[in-house]
């Protein structure tokens, strides 16, 4: 089943073509790398179909419905910065999730914060960046939405955060949902892709299964990354 | 989600607002124990008292200003800063959220504008009543107390007074006067959330464009709003007999007060409807 579509997405600003003409079907049930060098398009991508970004041209359809409430009560996202209020406790952010989405499942997540030992509490603004971080991804991967979009995830944390973060990912999320990565860190998070896109200069360069094109070039997703996108 | 969007509006924006708007109040009680004192009845007290009126003045305009303010950056940084990417992927249209800014920004708005005009009263009604008690005027104190007992030498009421003064009877001259501190709040605060809008319409220094816009809003409509109020009372200006003065303020208020309320409807309606297209057309956050 096609969870989202992009037919012919462009984006401009100004003279400068940040994505062009990109065409992408994501069906459900798979996890979907989002591979690309800064300033390629990734976050580009990530926000028009989230809602946050108008495209210059061409559509985006979730669930064949275009962008709007419908289709973000269907994403879980995950910007690439933090975007809560700092001044407000853990317990109010997940009392606004719960009251928002219908798919927010709270006892999850209060689970996953004992786990962490972050006190609900706590004001966002007296925890490190790299906990703030992970109560993030708490909200986000405690929702049980059909497509989740997370954007450079594991970037800003350390390697030990990273495999919290990934298993979170792993045993969180619904078997009939997607999940969209977009990072750089691609050795981190191969193992557990099933299809990857390479977007180059804001253009679609592959998007193929992870298997398929491991086969086809006998390399790992992490050297052919690393040729596509030699400087 | 409306309702859901309000209730998180109304905590969030009240955590600030309600504390500096107490600010007015604590300030008008303060004031109206120190003027029922005997501090400022001697001649020296005359520069401790324009001090204290001074101070009293410039916290009224700063709560005032911190509030206009408050709601226009409240209204910025959950919609177009890191904020808006909680705000504009939750499941509620735009509209809504819009809406959700413009009640709770337009109710802090008049609930201060409203503080800020009894707090002056309140001190006004202190003062007149100090002084009342010190001259021993009883008729003057019976008016400030239940504003109806004193007739003057000729047997006109106060309520007949106060109309030949302001135009209105005094309920009716209240009634006026909120309603045009209402319209006059939510065209405010319409104005700042449009020009927030158009600055979004900018590719870069949004902010910039923002107060820019602000600015240029401002100005136009204060020239409007000056020549649709001073316009239809130029003949009380020119008018120089002595019927003429006599009737002045009751004919001034009478057609000023209206024609600014209406001044102020047709604003909100243009930037409500400016706002509302701004709003619906696209997002592009940073």
């Amino acid at each position: 089943m096609t969870l989202l579509k992009c037919k012919e997405l462009t984006k401009k600003y100004g003279n400068h073509t940040a994505l062009s003409g990109i065409n992408l079907q994501i069906e459900s049930g798979h996890i979907i790398g989002l591979l690309g060098p800064n300033g390629s398009g990734k976050t580009t991508l990530i926000k028009m179909i989230t809602g946050v970004l108008a495209p210059t041209s061409g559509t985006v359809c979730i669930n064949d419905k275009p962008v709007g409430p419908e289709s973000k009560s269907q994403i879980s996202y995950l910007p690439d910065h933090t975007y809560l209020n700092p001044s407000m406790r853990v317990r109010d952010i997940m009392d606004f999730f719960e009251d928002f989405y219908e798919d927010f499942d709270s006892m999850r997540a209060y689970d996953m914060l004992a786990k962490l030992q972050i006190n609900p509490n706590c004001k966002l603004k007296t925890l490190s960046k790299g906990t703030q971080e992970k109560v993030q991804l708490i909200l986000v991967m405690s929702r049980r939405a059909k497509l989740y979009i997370l954007d450079e995830p594991i970037a800003r944390v350390d390697p030990a955060a990273r495999d919290y973060i990934l298993d979170t990912i792993l045993s969180n999320y619904d078997e009939t949902a997607s999940i969209l990565i977009s990072t750089h860190l691609i050795s981190d998070i191969e193992n557990i892709l099933d299809e990857v896109i390479f977007i180059q200069n804001g253009i679609l360069h592959t998007h193929a299964g992870v298997d398929d094109l491991r086969q086809k070039e006998h390399k790992s997703i992490d050297t052919i990354f690393r040729e596509v996108f030699k400087c | 989600m409306l309702k859901k969007l309000l209730k998180y509006e109304w905590k969030s924006v009240s955590r600030i607002l309600l504390p500096l708007n107490l600010g007015i109040v604590l300030l008008t009680i303060i004031g109206c124990v120190i003027l029922s004192t005997d501090i400022f009845d001697s001649e020296q007290a005359l520069p401790l008292a324009l001090l204290l009126f001074l101070f009293y003045t410039l916290s009224v305009i700063t709560f005032t200003g911190i509030t206009l303010i408050y709601i226009y950056v409240h209204f910025y940084k959950n919609l177009f800063t890191a904020e808006g990417y909680l705000f504009h992927t939750l499941p509620v249209t735009r509209t809504q959220l819009f809406h959700s800014k413009l009640f709770v920004g337009s109710f802090w708005c008049s609930i201060n504008s409203l503080l800020t005009v009894l707090s002056a009263a309140a001190l006004g009604f202190a003062a007149g009543f100090h002084a009342a008690a010190v001259d021993n005027i009883d008729s003057m104190q019976g008016l400030l107390m239940d504003g109806s007992i004193a007739k003057t030498a000729d047997r006109t009421s106060a309520d007949f007074i106060f109309s030949e003064i302001f135009g209105f009877s005094p309920v009716v001259f209240v009634i006026v006067l909120v309603l045009m501190l209402v319209t006059s709040c939510i065209s405010s605060v319409l104005m700042g959330y449009l020009s927030i809008l158009l600055g979004q319409l900018i590719e870069k220094f949004r902010l910039a464009a923002s107060i820019g816009f602000y600015m240029a809003i401002y100005i136009v409509t204060q020239v409007l709003a000056s020549i649709v109020m001073i316009v239809p009372n130029l003949h009380l200006f020119l008018d120089n007999s002595d019927e003429s003065s006599k009737y002045f303020l009751s004919s001034f208020f009478c057609s000023m007060l209206p024609a600014a309320i209406i001044t102020q409807l047709i604003l909100i309606l243009i930037f409500y409807a400016a706002s509302i297209f701004l709003i619906r057309r696209s997002v592009n956050l940073e």
